[in-house]
């Protein structure tokens, strides 16, 4: 299902790529990214999706100056994320009103291929938030201060919400062993 | 699991998108950017962007309205400004030898409608300030008002004559004063009319007053005469009435004597001449076309100014309160976000 990778060297991120180089550079960055935020690959590829429709949109707006494509993509991606994330929270709070919200609970978050067991179960335990920084610092390895960037918050934040998010997935994964 | 093995195996399963989803996003990638429908979807553009065209754009026209306005308004300027200075055409042309005394006579006429009256005492006064070229006609000025005033029977109370780059005299005299009128045509010919003031002050109820308190007083005089001379007083009556005459009497001189200086002062009137050459008296000269179109323009820019003040002045609460709401309505987002990504 998963496993497609891009055999070409990626590009300079530069004004002068079109939107095909930029998206099928970039592509894997925002899926794994939005993979990690949702913990669901069905819905990490819609919302994959929907961003490069935004992002095309948006195309001739993108300015170099503020931030490479890939800062720009993930900034579109979360800021999509968000919004599925609020419209799920609002269709929830619909459904508990009408006390039919029980069953959607069971909703199947996988990851997909490539996880080892404990290390899905150990990111399934974090919260969205700390998944989205480690995605972001380890997997697709920004910078502190990029990560900062798009998650409008500081540097030093990111550091902190990223070693509170290491350590309960080593303390997760430890158990895992023990077990 | 520590720490390194974790960060290495995140990185070993990095995910990668499936190829369905590659070729999503390829077909995305391959149509037309088609932007959504907007009104104004091209007017998009960052506020710093903006205020870095709209700023200088707005001083470059308030700049050149105000030297527009400047320029406009400096032509009608131009009357007033040679009413309030006076021309240097003018002066040139009124130079003590180009002005001539019936000239003169008309404009004294014209300004100094009073005239003393000879039938009564007054008290006349007048201040006169003449412009001549230059520090040579000062001179010549003053000597000719000495010679006039000595001509009209008067004399000279004070002479202060200086020459040099810029010479000045002021002069006092006195004239008899049914020839006043004629003295001050005649100095006023001197050179160019600068100022010219005269005060008569009534003194002839003054007068009045003084003679009929002499002659009451004189009257009790004689009778306290008579009364000496005629009458047998005792001794202490006597001495009190030779006490009273000398009391009359001694008022009767100061009578006499404050009577006198009165029709003097009723005879003779001072006259105070001024003569100063254009660099003593701060001749304003009519300022050129862009002293004035400069002077106007900076009015119009300070008039923008205050009506940019008053704008911010009314806009500044409205501005606050969007500032509020735009900051409200982030934070409340930012709070949001984070319980999303809570869980």
């Amino acid at each position: 299902m998963h496993a497609v990778t891009l055999d070409a060297s990626r590009p300079t991120d530069t004004a002068t790529q079109s939107f095909s180089a930029v998206a099928e550079d970039l592509l894997d960055d925002v899926y794994g990214y939005l993979l990690y935020l949702t913990k669901n690959w069905a819905l990490a590829e819609d919302l994959t999706s929907e961003t490069f429709e935004t992002a095309l949109r948006r195309w001739k707006r993108f300015d170099p100056r503020r931030g490479t494509h890939r800062s720009w993509l993930l900034a579109i991606a979360r800021s999509t994320a968000l919004d599925r994330f609020r419209a799920d929270a609002r269709r929830k709070r619909r459904e508990e009103r009408a006390e039919a919200g029980a069953a959607r609970d069971a909703e199947e978050h996988v990851f997909g291929e490539g996880f080892s067991p404990e290390l899905e179960e150990g990111l399934r335990a974090l919260t969205a938030g700390e998944r989205e920084v480690v995605a972001l610092r380890i997997v697709l390895d920004l910078s502190s201060e990029e990560a900062a960037g798009l998650l409008g918050i500081t540097p030093t934040a990111v550091s902190t919400r990223l070693h509170r998010a290491l350590g309960k997935l080593e303390e997760r994964m430890r158990h895992h062993d023990v077990a | 699991m520590t720490s390194p093995d974790l960060i290495h195996e995140l990185k070993a399963t990095r995910p990668a998108a499936p190829t369905a989803l590659r070729a999503r996003v390829r077909e995305i990638a391959a149509e037309k950017a088609t932007p959504r429908a907007s009104f104004w979807p091209q007017l998009r553009l960052p506020v710093r962007r903006i205020a870095l065209v709209a700023v200088p754009a707005a001083a470059a026209v308030a700049i050149a309205s105000a030297g527009v306005l400047g320029l406009a308004r400096s032509d009608g300027e131009v009357a007033v400004l040679r009413d309030r200075a006076g021309t240097n055409e003018s002066f040139e042309k009124s130079v003590p030898q180009a002005a001539t005394p019936e000239t003169l006579q008309g404009n004294l006429s014209q300004d100094s409608a009073i005239a003393p009256d000879l039938g009564r005492a007054q008290r006349v006064s007048a201040t006169l300030t003449v412009e001549v070229a230059d520090s040579d006609g000062v001179s010549q000025a003053a000597q000719k008002a000495l010679t006039l005033t000595e001509s009209l029977g008067g004399h000279v109370v004070s002479a202060n004559v200086s020459t040099g780059d810029e010479g000045s005299a002021a002069l006092t005299v006195r004239i008899p004063v049914a020839k006043v009128q004629d003295a001050i045509v005649q100095l006023s010919a001197l050179g160019r009319i600068v100022s010219q003031q005269v005060t008569i002050d009534d003194l002839q109820a003054t007068l009045d007053t003084l003679e009929q308190r002499e002659r009451s007083v004189r009257a009790q005089i004689a009778l306290v005469t008579t009364r000496l001379e005629t009458e047998s007083l005792d001794a202490s009556t006597r001495a009190r009435l030779e006490s009273r005459l000398q009391t009359l009497r001694a008022e009767l001189r100061q009578l006499q004597r404050d009577t006198a200086a009165t029709s003097a002062e009723a005879r003779m009137a001072t006259i105070q001449l001024s003569v100063v050459t254009p660099g003593v008296l701060g001749a304003v000269p009519v300022p050129s076309r862009l002293d004035r179109t400069l002077d106007e323009a900076l009015n119009v820019l300070l008039w923008e100014g205050v009506v940019a003040l008053a704008i911010v002045i009314v806009a500044a609460p409205f501005a606050l309160l969007l500032l509020a709401m735009w900051l409200g309505r982030r934070f409340y987002r930012r709070r949001e976000e984070d319980r999303l990504l809570a869980t």
